[in-house]
């Protein structure tokens, strides 16, 4: 698995890529944080659309980020989903509180 | 003598990605559609993460058993870990109206394979699931 940031005006994207199992989810749950407790970014956008597999130990860490993000008053954001990660949100019933979107574009310009 | 695939690993988790290769393959080639070996092979995984997790408190050098059989209408995975086991009672899925990291794994477990066996033996857990082919796993989306 590879994981990125880089600013987008105020947003943070986090670019991952590969697949996020309980080997590497700490990693990703690490930099979510990190972004969204430490430099309290107004708006992280994790990009998805390079994660082929997802577990329940990754999904864990975006509910993590999510949570976060309420408390930090920030935007928790997803696009780019796999028909498998797509899948795995939908099979635990996590979906409808992200708020996901197909294209980075999309992320950005959301009110 | 029964056709089987066996797979030994030790209890660490960067062998899990060659694990799913493995039982991905094996769904395929008992005649599962695409769909179908994700899910099988989602569901062995989380099997698989509890045994590293709750079985063997994260310890990475302690022995995993998988054997991969084609069954009847299906196909049937026996996991077998030698930690701690828990009361089959005690597992129990988590209210997903709650919205919390954790605790998914054994809710998709079983939202996906058609039947679950666990037996926490003296000094040995086996795990037994099984999948028909073309029983469908609902989302509820």
């Amino acid at each position: 698995m590879h994981i990125a940031t880089r600013q987008q005006g105020t947003s943070i994207v986090v670019d991952v890529q590969g697949d996020i199992d309980l080997y590497n989810s700490p990693e990703v749950r690490k930099i979510i944080l990190e972004e969204l407790k430490e430099k309290k970014v107004p708006r992280l956008i994790v990009n998805l659309s390079g994660v082929r597999y997802i577990d329940s130990s990754g999904v864990a860490s975006l509910v993590e980020g999510l949570k976060v993000s309420r408390t930090m008053s920030s935007r928790f954001m997803l696009y780019g989903l796999s028909p498998a990660a797509r899948e795995v949100l939908e099979l635990s019933r996590l979906i409808r509180v992200f708020e996901v979107f197909a294209t980075e574009q999309e992320a950005l310009q959301a009110q | 003598m029964e056709d089987a695939v066996n797979l030994n690993f030790p209890s660490d988790p960067r062998y899990l990605g060659v694990i799913r290769g493995s039982i991905e393959r094996f769904a395929a080639l008992v005649g599962f559609d695409e769909e179908e070996c994700r899910w099988i092979t989602l569901a062995v995984h989380e099997a698989l993460t509890n045994v590293i997790r709750h079985a063997y408190h994260n310890q990475h050098d302690k022995p995993v058993e998988v054997s991969l059989r084609e069954r009847d209408r299906g196909m049937e995975v026996l996991l077998v870990d030698h930690g701690t086991g828990v009361k089959p009672e005690q597992m129990t899925g988590r209210d997903l109206n709650d919205v919390r990291p954790g605790g998914l794994g054994l809710h998709m477990i079983r939202e996906i394979m058609d039947e679950t066996h666990y037996s926490p033996l003296e000094g040995r857990n086996e795990l037994r699931m099984y999948k028909i082919k073309g029983s469908k796993t609902s989302t509820g989306e």
